[in-house]
């Protein structure tokens, strides 16, 4: 196996691929990313087994092959070269010369025939979504999926497709995160997909128009960019009933510019301790509301001006919670509505409903 | 003598259990004291608790041990008078002796239920020279309490605690820095205080019977060896150790377990009894003000293998409903069939129950906890079995297991108190 290929590109697609590598495996040879020549390109394999990442590369082969390269110093070696033409040669014995005008470094490569095969899901009737429409869904909801495996299926996000909306739901039994977008479609989905594939999956697309390809089968999903192919397993189980648990009435609704709010928040966390919930307590007034926060430290008080439909209340918060959906909401205004200091609080946005959070109060005895 | 170093005090009860029971019959009009024959306090053979909790001198010269089955006692004893345990008395003796103590010091630590550290620092001008205050101290708790006392004096907690465990009973002992080598080192390495069987067996291996010749050991081989348990064994073992005297020290966990009066053979009867330990468990951590993180369920079967298991709590919680439902689940993946002697249940990762953060798993936790409120208020008004669960009617099982002071649970009094 012979190819020559750009510093720059060979670089960035040994990052892509590397993503779906862990470092902690029991299969050694998933510690190594597959390289092979395909049709006149070079192809980069990484999958823990449950994700795995193809990326695909021009590059000037000479000799066709495969090989599997170890994954860190590989990808440590290449980045470090200038950007210019690389030369990479694989001999019988799969030791890898890789050749600079002026670096000349050989490594031991593994023989290729033990990598496992990705799971090959046919592309058939696929959902297209612009790529920045899907990176913003999966970052304004990932933060709410389950760090904890008590409950295997929250670690994963709903993804949902009903005729022209999508939905991404994750929540973690404290928040709860729901993202809607508009893709004319047609179709009815709906999946639990790895709350780690999503993050890659919005780590490694573009900015842009582009549109992506979604594509799912019983177990698996596949996610396809032309150059870039994501497949991952699905979590297998019941995913909460959603609508459910988003209460549809409230007593309390206030409107509040989230530049400010969420500044206010910030500060007063500043005293609240990590240990006892990072607790805040919000009093909503007629005109404004106030933030209370105290430790040992000291006390912070600020003040927000907003409007207020409904009764006044106090009500207490983990301010971590409350900062994390403030920093997704992302419009300039936000309708938070509540019901009592014990029961969920709902974020909603000024009109339409492309998003809705909910979020649980913290119960202090006072 | 420097005004500014530390004095602690370590006061020890004289075979508790017994000493206390001992005085209680007397009040009562009993015609022998207890610790002038051959007797101690044990468990009921009956429902298999049957081991001795403690021993009267005269006991412990026929080789009578602390932990043995009262049927291996008997043959090495046969004249041996037993007596049931009563917690409650010991709990008022402890008190007692508490309050005493508060008049010395302000700074006072109970270790277990009868132990206790008091800081003298700075006490000598108000009460004068500590060895004759500790003197003073022996002498008022056996005449206004009944019972002795071995007081250990130091200049920190470690010393102070190994020096009220020299001879016995009634004694104040000193052990300062400079009485170490003469004083704690030519003892055998098992008397140091975290050097339990394990490490005592390793340590002999390596040729290290005495306190003294731990101290000689290269630190750097024990943390080989050892870890940072080394580090720690080879610290106290030169009497280095500063901790403070800590009023309430912080609960890491709490918990209760007990060995069933039969074996348990049904999955029906296993979530009974963990749901009687955990009326005891959940009470005392409503009673401290504390929510649990985490339960851990442990169980022992008839060939007394040991398996445990634990899981982490959506949201903290004391109440015995949900504590009792994790524990049935906790159950259910551990337990394999075989027949139960031995159950317990431990709650940890203790927080203020003053506030938590609430979860859409967890719903009608207010109501749960007035319910709760409800009953810990009659259980103390009215005793504990003024209101049990039905369940437990006919079910050969007590409503609430556990209660016995366990020696892993020192700080487990404040529950009480």
């Amino acid at each position: 196996m012979k190819f020559t290929c750009f510093q720059k590109k060979l670089s960035d697609s040994i990052i892509i691929a590397q993503k779906a590598i862990t470092p902690r495996t029991t299969l050694p040879i998933l510690e190594g990313i597959l390289m092979t020549t395909y049709k006149g390109v070079l192809k980069l394999v990484g999958t823990d087994l449950n994700l795995g990442i193809e990326c695909f590369l021009e590059a000037n082969i000479i000799e066709e092959g495969a090989v599997v390269v170890p994954s860190r110093i590989f990808g440590d070696i290449i980045r470090k070269m200038p950007n210019s033409m690389i030369e990479v040669e694989v001999d019988s014995n799969y030791r890898i010369s890789i050749k600079t005008e002026n670096s000349h470094f050989t490594i031991q490569g593994v023989k290729p025939d033990e990598y496992p095969e990705l799971k090959y899901v046919e592309e058939r009737d696929p959902i297209e979504i612009q790529q920045n429409l899907l990176k913003e869904m999966i970052q304004n909801t990932i933060f709410a999926v389950a760090t904890d495996e008590t409950r295997p299926i929250l670690t994963g996000a709903l993804f949902e497709v009903k005729e022209d909306n999508i939905n991404i739901v994750c929540l973690d039994g404290y928040r709860l995160a729901l993202k809607r977008g508009m893709v004319a479609n047609n179709k009815n989905i709906s999946v639990i997909i790895p709350g780690k594939t999503l993050s890659e999956v919005s780590r490694i697309i573009d900015n842009s128009d582009d549109k992506i390809s979604i594509t799912v089968d019983e177990k698996h999903v596949l996610f396809d960019m032309g150059y870039i192919r994501i497949v991952s397993r699905l979590l297998v189980g019941e995913f909460l009933n959603y609508t459910q648990i988003i209460p549809q009435e409230h007593k309390t609704r206030i409107r509040a510019d989230i530049g400010t709010l969420y500044d206010a928040i910030e500060r007063a966390s500043l005293l609240a301790r990590e240990g006892k919930n990072n607790l805040i307590k919000l009093t909503l007034k007629e005109d404004r509301l106030i933030i209370n926060s105290n430790s040992e430290v000291g006390a912070a008080h600020e003040e927000v001006p907003i409007t207020l439909e409904g009764n006044e209340m106090t009500i207490a918060f983990n301010s971590r919670y409350f900062m994390d959906i403030l920093k997704a909401v992302g419009d300039e205004e936000v309708c938070i509505d509540f019901t009592t200091n014990v029961s969920p609080c709902v974020f909603r946005p000024e009109d339409g409903d492309n998003f809705t959070y909910l979020l649980l109060p913290v119960r202090t005895s006072v | 003598m420097e005004t500014n170093r530390r004095l602690i005090f370590h006061i020890d009860v004289n075979s508790a259990y017994l000493s206390w029971e001992a005085v209680y019959r007397l009040q009562h009009g009993a015609p022998i004291d207890l610790r002038d024959i051959p007797s101690a306090v044990g468990g009921d053979a009956t429902t298999r608790h049957g081991i001795i909790l403690a021993k009267s001198i005269p006991a412990k010269a026929y080789k009578v041990l602390t932990g043995e089955t009262l049927y291996s006692a008997r043959l090495k004893c046969p004249e041996l008078l037993v007596v049931p345990p009563r917690y409650q008395l010991y709990i008022q003796c402890s008190r007692a002796l508490v309050s005493l103590l508060k008049e010395y010091s302000p700074a006072i630590q109970r270790f277990s239920i009868d132990e206790v550290f008091l800081d003298y620092t700075l006490m000598e001008p108000i009460y004068g020279d500590p060895i004759e205050a500790a003197h003073s101290i022996k002498e008022r708790v056996k005449k206004e309490l009944g019972f002795t006392v071995n007081i250990g004096v130091s200049s920190n907690k470690l010393l102070a605690k190994m020096a009220s465990d020299f001879k016995k009973p009634d004694r104040v002992h000193t052990l300062f820095k400079n009485e170490i080598q003469e004083k704690m080192w030519p003892l055998p390495v098992e008397d140091l205080f975290m050097v339990g069987r394990a490490t005592t067996s390793k340590l002999h291996k390596k040729g290290i019977f005495t306190i003294g010749d731990l101290a000689k050991v290269d630190p750097q081989s024990l943390y080989g060896w050892f870890k940072s348990h080394g580090h720690l064994i080879w610290e106290l073992a030169n009497g280095i150790e500063d901790s403070p005297i800590r009023e309430g020290s912080p609960i890491k966990g709490l918990g209760n377990s007990a060995t069933l009066p039969f074996d348990v053979e049904d999955r029906k009867t296993g979530h009974r009894a963990l749901l009687s330990l955990t009326e005891t468990v959940a009470m005392r951590l409503r009673d401290m003000g504390k929510s649990a993180g985490l339960l851990s369920i442990s169980m022992k079967d008839r060939d007394f293998i040991s398996r445990s298991r634990q899981r982490k709590l959506d949201v903290p919680t004391h109440s015995t409903k949900i504590l009792y439902r994790t524990a049935c689940c906790l159950f259910d993946e551990l337990w394999k069939g075989k027949p139960l002697r031995h159950l317990g249940i431990r709650a940890s990762r203790l927080q203020d129950d003053s506030q938590y953060q609430l979860s859409i798993f967890e719903t009608g936790l207010e109501e749960q906890r007035a319910l709760d409120k409800a009953i810990d208020e009659i259980r103390s008004r009215y005793g504990s079995d003024s209101i049990i669960r039905s369940c437990f009617l006919y079910s050969g099982l007590n409503p609430m297991m556990g209660g016995v002071l366990r020696e892993e649970e020192y700080p487990m009094m404040s529950s009480i108190l």
